[in-house]
């Protein structure tokens, strides 16, 4: 894809949200051997700026710096189709419609379409992404029994985050030290078809399939 | 009880007292997700007091006449409750980080046992978002090289987390 586009002034910027850093990421990077940039973010800095909740995720940035489209699912393979039911074409047939279009394509959102996407006054949800950084942080520097009660805290204060979730079961063992794993979890929810909600696209055909169990 | 023995608990109490009135422990402290080793700060319930020097070395922040300042963002102290927030104790001035983080409604999670204090992203970063302007960051890639968002002001860019796990 990115061959395609990115002679027209695009750029695919990826980020890891790996606490083991390159030592975890760089095997899938170096399976891929990209072409774009790929980072490496330990912290989970871009989650925590960006507010995102799981992986993986999008969002669209403007010439000018500024936020066109948010924090969504973003798959640009079908990779993980047959886990999350979810087709990567439309998804990437919007982003091709926006790098053509720029602000004329119907994908970009309004300023107040965004501003309410993006608003989050929950201080929950900002004690909950310190609560994480501070297990990180304590996992990093040595101690990471003393570092699950912060996890923990975390994955209660933003039940919605994944992220929280899925680096912690990683970083240690999940059901000895969180009771449960990803395939419990996931069931809980209902099944990995409802593991992602469906991008937000304008006359996609695709059904969230939450309504289409209704 | 024999009195000798009382003379001993009361003295034991009298200390155990001024112990907690200034008790200078080490510890770290994470800003921007950087961690600083303190060597003397003093740790209470709702309170935690470090050195301005202190301050300054973990956090960049000032104090100055107009408030707490890091270059051109400053957080004035509010006049009436300015001693909630700075004193001056062996020749030096403190500052109470925790009396800061509930101003600027930054969120600090803090592990007792290892005595470590985290401070999450201030109001103000947080409100970043709202204002559509994409925040900044820098990382490095696999080879340590650094990028910034902002090195590609100009072009569009589709920013896209992954994960190993």
């Amino acid at each position: 894809m990115y061959q395609q586009l990115k002679d027209k002034n695009f750029e695919i910027i990826s980020v890891a949200q790996d606490t083991g850093g390159v030592k975890d990421a760089r095997p899938w990077i170096t399976a891929a051997k990209p072409t774009f940039t790929a980072l490496i973010d330990e912290k989970h800095l871009v989650s925590k700026l960006y507010n995102m909740v799981n992986v993986p995720t999008g969002v669209w940035i403007n010439e000018k710096g500024r936020i066109v489209r948010p924090n969504e699912v973003a798959f640009v393979d079908d990779r993980f189709k047959t886990f999350t039911g979810m087709d990567s074409a439309p998804y990437l047939n919007a982003l091709k419609d926006w790098v053509d279009k720029g602000a004329q394509s119907q994908y970009v959102m309004s300023p107040e379409q965004l501003k309410q996407k993006l608003s989050s006054n929950d201080p929950n949800i900002a004690l909950a992404a310190a609560e994480f950084g501070l297990g990180e942080q304590l996992y990093s520097r040595g101690h990471p029994s003393e570092a699950i009660p912060h996890f923990k805290e975390a994955q209660r204060l933003n039940p919605k985050s994944w992220n929280y979730k899925r680096q912690a079961y990683l970083l240690g063992d999940a059901k000895r030290d969180y009771g449960t794993t990803f395939k419990d979890e996931v069931e809980k929810i209902g099944g990995s078809k409802l593991y992602y909600t469906p991008p937000d696209l304008p006359g996609s055909t695709r059904k969230d399939p939450k309504d289409q169990q209704k | 009880m024999q009195p000798k023995h009382l003379a001993a608990v009361v003295l034991l109490m009298v200390m155990g007292v001024s112990l907690a009135q200034a008790k200078e422990t080490r510890a770290t402290i994470v800003y921007d997700d950087v961690a600083t080793e303190i060597s003397s700060a003093d740790q209470q319930p709702g309170q935690l007091w470090i050195t301005t020097g202190d301050l300054t070395r973990s956090m960049q922040f000032e104090v100055k006449p107009q408030g707490v300042c890091r270059k051109e963002l400053c957080f004035p102290i509010p006049k009436t409750r300015k001693q909630a927030f700075l004193h001056e104790s062996s020749g030096k001035q403190w500052f109470n980080l925790l009396a800061f983080a509930d101003l600027v409604h930054q969120p600090v999670a803090h592990d007792e046992a290892l005595a470590t204090w985290y401070f999450g992203q201030r109001s103000d970063q947080r409100q970043m978002l709202t204002s559509l302007e994409a925040p900044n960051f820098t990382l490095p890639d696999m080879e340590g090289k650094l990028h910034s968002l902002a090195d590609f002001r100009g072009k569009k860019v589709f920013l896209v987390t992954w994960a190993s796990w």
